[in-house]
């Protein structure tokens, strides 16, 4: 335990701390010896204070925890309030065998966290905590929520073929590809990229289609391995259970993260299928959650389409939302999809004009590009059109958004607290509207986008009975 | 209205005006602030004038570009934003159409708001007007209904403190 804070202190104070000493130590280097023990006793006495001074007890009704050595804070929580305990341990927690708890009550946003808890002491504090939670179960809607029909039945688990799909998500690239970037940034500091520039030189007089297509192999093969790394470590041992009328989420190989969800906060699902994922039909699968600090809910990664949606029909107690065909929204937001996405070729249209006109180019060049930009434009604007739709099922309200990445949103009936209704002045010409319900839980919307205005009111209306009566026109 | 859960698509609606029209000197203010507005911005362009001291190409561009839109804008937003800002509550909802090019409708029942706020700016106290935001559980819904007489504002908030105060819940 007295590791812990210390250790993250240091991890913090590491780089200003490292440039400061360096920047002092070229100038002064008996300043140095001074300085080092110093840092390294302040980063001790700053880790250990928390630890010194946090306190948590459990009183008949509240989870009370003080801390603070000068500012002292008193967090209170009643036990009945408390909707989630999240346990979270990095490498080092494993090693010395502690854990952190992240306690939730779901109402505001602030947590309660207890760092280095031992393992056993965390795992009694949620047990606990959760069982007395759903003992005295409050006014929480628990319309969706049935009891786990058979408790601790692993509802996923993680398939270690999934990993296949890890390349295709290329939501990770752009992480990996500013890495990338940063990286080359200190790279012409090194003497060797020196008598590798010469080197560099010689194979390109050599061939350069050869170094274009080595290169590309290599950056693909380098992206195949960084993505299969980072899939695994995120999701290892991933184990999606039920417990208590809770869903419970556990992953991770070298920090664990276990995740607690009140069955009854869930207020629906995205099915998020990106191009290439697609491709080879698989998809990830999200919850909408209220009262969570991540509303969107990640609970299965990259995994085969069919699997995603059999876990999702799981936790929404129906399939429907996964299988109705959506309805489309017709020619006028065909055209509108189309004229969208035809926005990047006016941009290439202008900067062809500037590159012809200014730098004398030749205008072969900026005619293709031009027709190329327009080509991509009308197969993403066809692709948008033929994701866009919306769907009443009994439960759901089910949405079909995104361009290239196909992305279904249920959202459960229940959980809509409202509407708005927007239409822009081309929208309007075309008897267009786009229809958003505002819920609590995900990212607080779902959209409905060019949807016949007519049509959006109906839905609206169907969808939440009674919401709307008193304003339609007969 | 009968629906059938998926067969919505045969099925149009439309919804009718909210009930209310906002009051006469909030588009006082709308014109004010507009025609304020423009002044400054001619005061700024006289001043760069005057300084550059004769009429340059781009000189006449940048005034019509500024100047015209300005017009446009305090001659037209007033009336239409008139028109299109209307709001009701009542006994179990607020629903609001605001805007003035592209229109927003908004309908929140009053079992799901969560707090509600009055706001009176400087410019607001001198033409009298309020403006009342209702909130719920969803940062995309919060409903503002602009441009109320003072006294109806107050009005409409206690009708629905007093509305929200009843239902139980955590609006969510």
């Amino acid at each position: 335990m007295l590791l812990v804070g210390p250790v993250q202190v240091a991890r913090q104070i590491l780089v200003p701390a490292a440039v400061a000493l360096i920047g002092i130590g070229t100038q002064q280097p008996t300043w140095l010896l001074l300085l080092t023990p110093l840092i390294i006793i302040g980063a001790c006495a700053i880790g250990f204070l928390p630890w010194f001074t946090t306190r948590y007890r459990i009183t008949d009704t509240q989870l009370v925890v003080t801390r603070g050595l000068l500012n002292r804070t008193r967090l209170t929580a009643p036990l009945e309030r408390i909707r989630s305990v999240d346990l979270e341990a990095s490498l080092l927690h494993r090693v010395l065998g502690l854990q952190k708890v992240e306690v939730g009550t779901g109402v505001d946003d602030t947590r309660i966290e207890l760092n280095s808890l031992s393992t056993e002491s965390a795992e009694e504090l949620r047990t606990f905590l959760l069982e007395r939670g759903t003992d005295a179960a409050g006014p929480v809607q628990a319309e969706a929520a049935e009891p786990a029909a058979v408790p601790r039945a692993d509802l996923a688990r993680l398939d270690l073929r999934w990993a296949r799909y890890a390349p295709l998500s290329l939501s990770r690239l752009a992480v990996v590809a500013g890495a990338i970037g940063a990286l080359t940034q200190f790279t012409d500091d090194f003497p060797i990229v020196e008598t590798g520039h010469a080197l560099w030189d010689r194979v390109l007089s050599f061939s350069l289609a050869l170094v274009v297509v080595v290169a590309v192999l290599g950056l693909a093969l380098l992206w195949v391995l960084i993505a299969v790394a980072g899939y695994l470590i995120q999701w290892w041992d991933m184990r999606l259970f039920r417990e208590a009328g809770n869903l419970r989420l556990t992953r991770g190989l070298f920090t664990t993260t276990s995740t607690t969800i009140e069955e009854a906060r869930i207020r629906g699902s995205m099915l998020v299928e990106p191009l290439l994922l697609r491709a080879a039909d698989g998809a990830e699968l999200r919850t909408l959650v209220t009262g969570l600090e991540e509303r969107v809910f990640p609970v299965l990664p990259a995994c085969p389409r069919g699997f995603a949606t059999g876990v999702g029909a799981e936790l929404l107690g129906t399939s429907e939302p996964f299988e109705v065909t959506l309805l489309p929204h017709g020619a006028a937001a065909r055209r509108r999809a189309h004229l969208r996405a035809q926005v990047p070729t006016l941009a290439a249209a202008a900067a062809g004009v500037v590159v012809t006109w200014a730098f004398g180019w030749s205008v072969w060049i900026a005619v293709v590009a031009v027709v190329l930009v327009a080509a991509l434009g009308a197969v993403v604007g066809e692709e948008t059109y033929r994701h866009l739709g919306h769907r009443l099922t009994s439960g759901y309200l089910v949405a079909g958004s995104g361009a290239l990445t196909r992305v279904r949103t249920a959202l459960e009936r229940g959980g809509i607290i409202g509407w708005v209704v927007t239409q822009s002045f081309f929208q309007r010409r075309r008897g267009l509207a786009t229809l958003v319900a505002t819920t609590a839980a995900g990212s607080e919307h779902v959209t409905v986008l060019d949807v016949p205005v007519g049509t959006a009111v109906a839905v609206a209306d169907a969808a939440t009975p009674g919401m709307l009566t008193a304003f339609l026109r007969d | 209205m009968t629906t059938v859960p998926g067969h919505s698509e045969q099925i149009t609606a439309t919804l009718r005006e909210p009930a209310n029209q906002v009051s006469p000197n909030a588009v006082r203010m709308w014109r004010a602030i507009a025609w304020t507005q423009l002044a400054v911005t001619v005061l700024v362009l006289a001043v760069v004038w005057l300084l550059v001291g004769e009429a340059t190409w781009w000189l006449v561009l940048v005034t019509l570009v500024v100047v015209a839109p300005g017009i446009m804008y305090a001659v037209w937003m007033p009336p239409l934003r008139n028109r299109i800002h209307r709001w009701e509550v009542t006994g179990d909802a607020v629903f609001t159409r605001s805007g003035w090019i592209t229109t927003e409708v908004r309908i929140a029942p009053l079992s799901r708001v969560q707090t509600v706020d009055t706001r009176i700016g400087p410019v607001m106290r001198m033409f009298g007007i309020a403006a009342v935001t209702v909130t719920t559980a969803s940062a995309a819904g919060p409903i503002v209904i602009d441009g109320l007489d003072e006294e109806v504002a107050r009005r409409v908030v206690v009708h629905l403190t007093e509305t929200t105060a009843a239902t139980e819940g955590d609006a969510t």
